[in-house]
């Protein structure tokens, strides 16, 4: 009887337990620590000195407009290459067998090494890379042009490195639209672009919020890609790990603390305005 | 030609994705030490050449011990994180399919686990070990990868539940089906697939990780980790692709061995 009544609950501990000693405790003492003066468990000083450091470094605004801005320009730039995949997977490709196909094949390169997906951009378009090459073989420049080492770089890399991510929730959330809503208001002589936008659109829009948010987080977190390839813009994840291994660790601490509350921030807008349990309902 | 158009923008998708292993590949033949087009002369020497040296960027990739300890590590990360995060989506799947009190705090918590960026874990980490005093091991780099994994896995399986499956669970307990049997028999074949796509999401994505795994686990790392060090203290040379490519190939490998069992397993 108590089996029957608390079984459900026993099937929620194991999950439980490793979320909160690997996710839960150790972003408890992120905020924990990030009011220290030093890094210390026995009767530690606590005090506001490390945030109002942040606040009034000079270096701040720079850092959080870069982190900030390029995360949500890569989500935007991997929504819009990725919303008509999705679409045209879902609606154009009728061959189950096809799209099965074709989703294992975006799959395949996710099971390359990162790194090594990474540096393999220096070939394509560093100095003495293909893209150059080309250009320099029918003589549209003489010299390379740096391609590498930009911000466009970082975009064409997370671009790369997140769509699948994009692709599948909203290409998830498409084939659960009832076709019969669609052909609906097709006899009712709804113009495409109305039932597009009223309907698929609309409907779409739980694999779109989930889609966007993997890449927010995704790239939030990711300082070793914009650390490598982006000519050297900070960002706040690499201040963090620069701090923490030069064990600076309240310092890193409030940085997290701030890289976690403005990411949390973002991401309950984005889920106040879709309800993205649908997807899973 | 709707359908035209839709074929040609798939396709420009998949060679945007495949570019960079395409290049990876090419470039781990490359004869010389640099990173340039033309390539005049493909070789195996950043495979298989004898050591001549001790530098580790121009050391052949089957002669460098340390990268072999690497791949070694990231076997075992990934086959924990496999088979933890199997276990923990299945049962936290179930669990939550339920209307239960707390069923919403409790998905957004498990969602955390993907939401909160890696670097912040990964410190906090640090910190409750120091606390601790306890060491690093490759338990403690596959658990923080688990947590990052399971919502992925948990995503995928409570999107896909069949919505009979309940009917027929209560029509096994009803004939007095135990509730092991009933499991056995009824529910797990039904969620089959997605239990082994939680393993494979698991292995996957502890495979790649680097932010993560570089907090939780000192010494010489799994295998991304430790190009990575590579990669900031050494030169680059075609040996890192040529790692590239030998790891991408192990996993495609056992990718296809557990694709192929799982095709045995389930008739």
């Amino acid at each position: 009887m108590y089996i029957q009544r608390y079984g459900k609950y026993l099937l929620l501990l194991p999950g439980i337990i490793v979320t909160g000693f690997f996710l839960v405790v150790p972003v408890i003492l992120i905020v924990v620590v990030s009011f220290m003066q030093y890094f210390t468990m026995k009767s530690p000083t606590l005090t506001l000195q490390n945030y109002i450091d942040f606040i009034t470094s000079p270096q701040t605004p720079t850092i959080l407009a870069n982190t900030f801005g390029m995360s949500i320009a890569a989500s935007l730039l991997t929504l819009l290459v990725g919303y008509p995949a999705a679409y045209f997977l879902a609606f154009r490709i009728e061959s189950v067998k096809t799209r099965n196909y074709i989703i294992s094949l975006l799959l395949v390169p996710f099971l390359i090494d990162w790194n090594a997906r990474t540096i393999a951009w220096i070939p394509i378009l560093g100095e003495y890379g293909a893209v150059n090459y080309i250009l320099q073989i029918l003589n549209i420049t003489r010299e390379p042009v740096p391609l590498l080492f930009s911000r466009w770089t970082l975009l064409i890399i997370w671009l790369q490195t997140n769509i699948l991510f994009m692709i599948f929730p909203i290409y998830l959330a498409l084939i659960r639209i009832d076709p019969d809503l669609i052909n609906a208001a097709r006899v009712l002589k709804a113009p495409p672009s109305k039932v597009f936008f009223n309907i698929i659109f609309k409907l779409s829009l739980p694999g779109v919020a989930v889609g966007f948010t993997f890449v927010l987080v995704n790239t939030l977190g990711d300082y070793i890609t914009p650390a490598l390839w982006a000519g050297g813009i900070q960002v706040l994840g690499l201040s963090i790990a620069s701090f923490a291994a030069n064990f600076v660790w309240p310092y890193a601490a409030t940085l997290s603390t701030v890289l976690v509350l403005i990411a949390m921030a973002v991401l309950f807008i984005l889920f106040k305005l879709v309800d993205i349990k649908k997807l899973v309902e | 030609m709707k359908n035209k158009l839709a074929k040609i923008y798939i396709a420009a998708i998949i060679t945007l994705i495949y570019l960079p292993a395409a290049f990876m590949i090419v470039l781990s033949f490359k004869s010389g030490a640099n990173i340039s087009f033309p390539i005049e002369r493909f070789t195996l020497d950043w495979y298989i050449k004898p050591p001549a040296g001790e530098y580790a960027a121009y050391l052949s990739l089957f002669h460098d011990r340390q990268v072999f300890q690497a791949l070694q590590n990231s076997i075992i990360v990934s086959m924990i994180v496999a088979i933890l995060s199997m276990l923990l989506v299945t049962t936290t799947a179930l669990a939550l399919r339920r209307r239960i009190a707390g069923r919403d705090l409790l998905f957004y918590l498990f969602l955390l686990g993907f939401l909160t960026p890696g670097v912040a874990v990964g410190l906090g980490l640090n910190f409750l070990f120091s606390f601790l005093n306890w060491e690093f091991s490759v338990w403690s780099a596959a658990l923080i990868n688990v947590v990052y994994a399971v919502p992925f896995g948990l995503i995928l399986m409570m999107a896909r539940f069949n919505p009979d499956l309940v009917f027929y669970e209560q029509a096994a307990s009803a004939l007095k089906a135990s509730p092991f049997r009933t499991f056995r028999k009824i529910t797990l074949p039904l969620i089959i697939y997605e239990v082994i796509s939680a393993a494979i999401l698991g292995f996957l994505l502890s495979w790649g990780e680097v932010i993560r795994t570089q907090f939780a686990l000192k010494g010489i790392g799994t295998l991304s980790t430790f190009i990575n060090v590579q990669l900031g203290v050494n030169p680059l040379t075609p040996k890192w692709y040529a790692a590239g490519t030998v790891v991408s190939i192990v996993s495609f490998a056992g990718l296809a061995v557990f694709a192929y069992l799982l095709s045995k397993t389930t008739r």
